[in-house]
């Protein structure tokens, strides 16, 4: 009923002790206390809890954690680098691609999983890519400038 | 040293001051803390519609291993409610149940599955009573009714006749009459409703964490229903996830934390499921509007004649607020003398309606923007021309004694019209396609609390110590809207130093002055104005101990924000060594500034209820939006939208815009995909899937001009931002619709199957031979 | 945290261990992406004890040409059918379902066989234990009468998977491994038109693959369908549609649809406009056929007719775009 769970979490190579019925959202967030990650709906619904594993996009509040075994797991806590920004949370925060916050973990996740297989979206890119998040606040429109905002920083 | 000058925030884009830590998931939200003795708070809900409750046997529950609490009904020392005179709701319901989801007990145990194993143990005895899921049941002859004191189960009935409505259709040249028929719909603000509260044995202290808006109203509430005194209660707001008045009150969630964490004795978490946030609801009503207007040849409104009636709900929650709104703002954006209004708020066997924003406004702005766009065709006038024949002169009194102090419509009306090209490109779109236009306006905070203390509208709190930062308390609580950000802004522009000398530390009852909260868009208005007054006074204290030190007077002081000088050729002393010379004999300096209103904002006494409506300034809107449509699916496609908004002066830029985009989108999601449905009283849609709030694929362009029509009182002139351009878009939606393909949509939300529908209806008419179809 | 029944998770190598662990398991449920399972999981739909997770198995993610055809395992992702060469250039419509099923996250880990196996779905089924329970259950699920038509005793809940359809244009077969060895299947003989139970999988039994012949020349195909908003919705209605043209007339033409039954069928009687041109008059009546034969019920908030009518509206473009193509 247990499985011993060797995953990296943001580039940090751990082994977990997991009950297989536990949630990879549960686990982030109750059993390593990696908060960042959001439960917005009650199943794949929202997108809050998009996290990448082994680099793409992924509801962590349907995988169950023991699938995880050998992946690498990033969320949003893995992104800023010495304290600085990355260019993707940069964008959300000047652009403010962020209002409340709560769809931002998984947005920023998201359009993380985007720009690192397409260094260059069109705004239809972007637009297909953040398709399975929902924002209540922003209507997008500064979600999308902020992820072209952050393509541009990376390019340049 | 010449070339110094204060630092200018206020005007220019700012990024907020808390989006670094939701950017880098660092924000704590409600769900997010715990605490190693915390328990899991679970509510157990009614799976009956209306019923009395016989018996609720808790004693199986109890016995359960794991299981360290379990409340009921009887645990409340009082009912609450947000209305001070229509508090009728139990945290957990005694007595009656009223609608199907509503809370009945709750347990706290030591993990998810004890929880919710004790749920299963609890035994309710029900007495079913009839139930009714619509106003029209509600109201119907021998309904019994929902609460004793509503008798007919009208919560709150609303009349009022001004001016001389029956003249003013008499002398109109034409007169229209429809029906609209809107959907309710909810906030589904993307955080689940959450609590966390600790309780000190020891102290008999409680402290709350959950996701409010209104911080202060959840501490009246907790010391009320748990029958504690306040001083027993601390409220911490953490990082919100948006509300949009789906927390513009105390929620069963908090409640139930709360006596569940007293009874324990310990931390308890109380986590809502998506589904359970949708049943505790508090969204806009369904309701059907009848609006009536007379309107002479070249366009002014002779007389308004309409009612609504709405689906409240099982409690009175804002009701009575809701459906003055609805009567009230007929006026304020229009010069509109001669008006009649009867609004019935019906009591149902539903999830309880709240404030949602742009609050009781807007199903009367859809209904009146569809209504005069079809008259305007009907005269051959221009939409635009329509509202242009009926703007207000500000400063001016409405004839319910509404103030207008600043009126930023008619240049709304320009930049649109130009930016969207409708002159040159309305009727020119091709088949299928269209522009649609429509105005709307809000308050910016209601000038008359409903919780009326005598205390100022608005405090703050600013401190300063030897570290020469200054930090700003606040009670308003910053839930996502840039509140703080606002805030700081004020303070910063008032001294003319950098922001980053500014620490905003927002709704702790411990700390923070009391504020009434994040609603009716108050707190730029109110909180701003006190922020000003706050930085005012401190500035004074800075110059004084700048001219004791410097040796001259005040009034010859020169500030310059980071410097304080006597003149040019002065070295001045930098804002550190004015701070220091400021502490000297009085040690850590705390100034407070405050608001409050003018008595000429209060609103009126025309007839009961008139003060709903009363603020210090209106925001005002106009938008054009572009649809196609496809004449075989009725799926619409918002291309794009331009939308104009006065919010008097844009204190920040980026905010604003924001907001306006935001609001537009969220009006699209009321116009054409969101609603509520029941299924015998049981939430169809209580999940995001079937509640369908728009993705990023179907939301359109929204281009935003900012006009700033400066309010002679407003934090440097500003006003609302945040919820005046939403109603717009609902009637400029189906006016395009109907500029597209030449049918009139007077139901909410327009979805392809509701579309179709009048498609068909439409062509089964024209077949007929008939013209109009009702 | 969220409270999932306990569950032993098994990490089989191949098919066959999988379905050795899946008869040895009470309760047992195959796993690949988890998109649609877990969800019933969390609802207390489904109560599994054992999940036999198939990631671990190697020919479950191969794809590659055979027989002139292809053969695709059951585990490949939709993104990766979505973005597959050979699928785009010969069979577009596969392609193009795999890349409208819900939203792009949801795509990189819902798999074919977990999209042909959907469960099927109703407003009224897809709730939560606490919602099912105080509206007495259905028939689908624990109770006595079916919300959508009280009274009948036949489930109505839809079929929603986007890739059905656009497989069954091409004959797919899918490779079935069970108790009893392996098996090879037409993927219509797959379905029944049975909301309950619509599944013609024997206990057990394991989608391993599915293998679509070769392709008669010139065949054009497309899939299309209709939801309320542009992503993360399941099909109000799908159609997929396959022709050819030559000389001006239809040399082929399949229909086959989705969301308007409790299985995705081919809809019968299209082979009556081959031989014509599909003009203004033949696409008309073909909208006609489909709307016809598309029996969609109140499974959704959305209306049924306005379900049944789109999706001849869907099928109608879809031939007549790949007519002129």
């Amino acid at each position: 009923m247990k499985t011993i769970l060797s995953v990296t979490v943001n580039g940090q190579p751990r082994d977990d002790v997991v009950p297989d019925n536990m949630l990879l959202v549960d686990y982030l967030r109750e059993k390593i206390g990696l908060t960042g990650t959001k439960v917005g709906c009650d199943g794949g619904e929202c997108g809050a809890c998009t996290v990448l594993i082994d680099g793409r996009p992924r509801h962590a509040c349907l995988t169950l954690a023991a699938t995880c075994q050998e992946a690498r797991i990033d969320t949003v806590e893995s992104l800023a680098h010495a304290g600085r920004l990355s260019a993707i949370q940069r964008g959300f925060h000047e652009k403010l691609g962020a209002q409340c916050g709560f769809c931002t973990p998984g947005m920023v996740m998201a359009a993380e999983g985007l720009l690192r297989q397409n260094p260059a979206p069109s705004e239809a890119d972007i637009r297909s890519a953040l398709a399975a998040n929902i924002c209540r606040c922003t209507g997008y429109v500064k979600i999308i400038e902020a992820v072209q905002a952050a393509a541009r920083e990376l390019a340049s | 040293m010449n070339d110094i000058s204060p630092v200018q925030t206020i005007g220019l884009p700012q990024p907020f001051v808390d989006g670094p830590e939701k950017v880098t998931g660092k924000a704590m939200y409600a769900a997010d803390f715990s605490a190693a003795d915390a328990l899991v708070g679970r509510i157990l809900r009614s799976p009956v519609a209306h019923a009395k409750i016989v018996s609720v046997d808790t004693a199986r529950a109890e016995a359960l291993a794991g299981v360290l609490a379990v409340v009921t009904g009887e645990d409340c020392a009082d009912t609450h409610g947000v209305l001070p005179i229509a508090m009728n709701e139990w945290a957990l319901a005694r007595y009656r149940v009223r609608y199907r989801g509503e809370p009945v007990a709750a347990v706290a145990a030591v993990d998810e599955a004890t929880a919710q194993q004790a749920l299963a143990l609890i035994e309710v005895e029900y007495e079913e009573l009839p139930a009714y899921f619509t106003a029209e049941e509600a109201r119907a002859e021998g309904a019994i009714d929902l609460h004793e004191e509503r008798p007919g189960n009208i919560e709150r009935d609303v009349h009022f006749d001004l001016g001389d409505v029956d003249g003013g259709m008499a002398e109109a040249d034409l007169v229209r009459e429809m029906t609209f028929q809107c959907a309710e719909v909810c906030q589904a603000q993307m955080e689940p409703h959450a609590a966390f509260a600790e309780y000190d044995t020891a102290r008999e202290r409680l402290t709350m964490r959950s996701s409010t808006q209104v911080p202060y109203y959840v501490h009246l509430m907790l010391a009320r229903v748990l029958g504690i005194d306040k001083l027993q209660v601390r409220v911490v707001k953490p990082y919100i996830g948006g509300g949009f008045g789906s927390r513009t009150e105390t929620l069963q969630s908090e409640l139930a934390a709360a006596l569940l964490a007293r009874k324990a004795g310990r931390s308890v978490k109380v986590v809502l499921s998506r589904e359970e946030t949708f049943i505790t609801h508090r969204g806009r009503p369904e309701s059907q509007l009848r609006m009536k207007v007379g309107m002479r040849k070249d366009g002014t409104i002779t007389a308004v004649d309409f009612e609504a009636v709405q689906r409240g709900g099982a409690y009175s929650d804002y009701g009575i607020v809701t459906i003055l709104y609805a009567g009230s703002m007929i006026y304020g954006i229009y010069d509109i003398t001669s008006a009649r209004f009867e609004g019935y708020r019906v009591l149902t066997n539903t999830p309880p309606c709240g404030a949602f924003r742009g609050h009781g406004t807007v199903k009367t702005r859809f209904a009146f923007e569809s209504l005069i766009d079809d008259m305007a065709i009907e005269l051959g006038l221009d939409p635009f021309e329509v509202r242009r024949a009926n703007l207000l002169q500000a400063p001016t009194m409405t004839e319910n004694d509404l103030l207008v102090n600043s009126y930023g419509l008619d240049e709304c009306l320009d930049w649109v019209e130009q930016a969207s090209g409708w002159r040159q490109r309305k009727g020119k779109l091709g088949p299928y396609r269209g522009l649609g236009m429509a105005c709307s306006h809000y308050i910016s905070g209601a000038s008359k609390p409903k919780h009326w203390t005598g205390e100022p509208h608005a405090t703050i709190h600013l401190r300063v110590d030897w570290d020469a930062s200054i930090t700003l308390l606040t009670g308003a609580a910053e839930i996502g809207q840039g509140s703080s950000t606002v805030m700081a802004q004020c303070v910063a522009e008032t001294l003319g130093v950098d922001m980053g000398r500014i620490r905003v530390i927002s709704s702790d009852s411990a700390l923070t002055p009391k504020d009434n909260g994040s609603y009716s868009s108050r707190v730029t208005y109110m909180v701003g104005n006190a922020s000003i007054d706050a930085a005012q006074n401190l500035k004074a204290k800075l110059i004084e101990a700048a001219a004791r030190k410097l040796e001259i007077a005040p009034e010859d002081v020169e500030c310059l924000g980071e410097v304080y000088r006597g003149g040019q050729q002065d070295q001045g002393l930098s804002f550190d060594e004015v701070v220091m010379e400021a502490l000297g004999g009085e040690g850590t300096l705390t100034v407070k500034g405050i608001f409050d209103t003018i008595p000429e904002s209060w609103g009126g006494r025309k007839y009961r209820g008139a003060a709903i409506g009363g603020t210090m300034a209106f925001s005002y809107a106009a938008q054009v939006v572009e649809v196609a449509v496809d004449p075989d699916t009725a799926e619409i496609t918002v291309e794009k939208v331009w939308v104009a908004h006065d919010c008097g002066k844009a204190l920040n830029p980026l905010s604003v815009e924001g907001q306006v985009q935001g609001s537009v989108w969220m009006g699209m999601g009321q116009a054409m995909t969101e609603e509520t449905r029941l299924h015998d009283g049981l939430l169809l849609h209580a999940n995001m899937l079937d509640y369908r709030v728009p993705t990023i694929v179907d939301s359109p362009p929204i281009e935003v001009k900012i006009v700033e029509a400066a309010d002679p009182h407003g934090p440097f002139g500003a006003k609302e931002a945040g919820e005046g351009s939403l109603s717009g878009f609902l009637p400029a939606l189906t006016n395009a619709v109907a500029d597209a393909i030449g049918v009139r949509a007077t139901e909410l939300p327009l979805t392809p199957d509701r579309l179709l529908d009048l498609l068909e209806k439409t062509a089964l008419a024209e077949r007929a031979g008939g013209k109009e179809v009702a | 945290m969220e409270q999932l029944p306990q569950m032993r998770m098994h990490r089989p190598a191949t098919a066959e261990e999988a379905v050795a662990l899946h008869a040895e398991a009470a309760a047992a449920r195959y796993l690949a992406g988890g998109s649609d399972l877990i969800v019933n999981v969390r609802r207390g739909i489904e109560q599994p004890e054992a999940l036999i997770y198939l990631n671990g198995i190697g020919e479950m993610h191969e794809i590659a040409e055979s027989d002139g055809g292809i053969s695709m395992g059951g585990a490949l992702t939709l993104r990766q059918l979505a973005e597959n060469e050979i699928l785009r250039r010969d069979y577009p419509a596969v392609a193009e379902a795999a890349g409208e099923v819900a939203g792009p996250s949801h795509r990189e880990y819902g798999t074919l066989g977990g999209n042909l196996c959907l469960d099927t779905r109703c407003i009224y089924y897809n709730q939560s234990e606490w919602w099912r329970a105080t509206n007495s259950y259905c028939l689908k699920h624990r109770g006595e009468i079916c919300h959508v038509a009280p009274g009948g005793k036949k489930c109505f809940a839809a079929f929603s998977g986007d890739l059905a359809p656009a497989l069954l244009l091409f004959d797919a077969e899918v490779e079935l491994a069970g108790p009893d060895g392996r098996r090879r299947l037409p993927l219509a003989e797959m379905y029944r038109n049975d909301g309950l139970d619509h599944l013609t999988l024997a206990a057990g039994e394991l989608l391993v693959a599915v293998h679509l012949p070769a392709l008669p020349a010139d065949v054009r195909s497309g899939y299309a369908k209709s939801r309320v908003r542009g992503s993360i919705d399941f099909p109000l209605a799908g159609a997929a549609v396959r022709l050819s043209v030559k000389d001006g007339a239809l040399g082929d033409l399949r229909v086959a649809l989705t969301g308007v039954g409790s299985w995705p069928f081919l809809v019968p009687g299209t082979e009556k406009f081959i031989g014509g041109p599909l003009d203004e008059e033949t696409s008309a009546q073909l909208r006609e056929l489909v709307r016809a034969k598309a029996k969609a019920m109140k499974t959704t908030t959305t209306a049924p007719h306005y379900r049944r009518r789109v999706a001849g509206v869907l099928a109608q473009r879809l031939a007549e775009g790949l007519a002129t193509a």
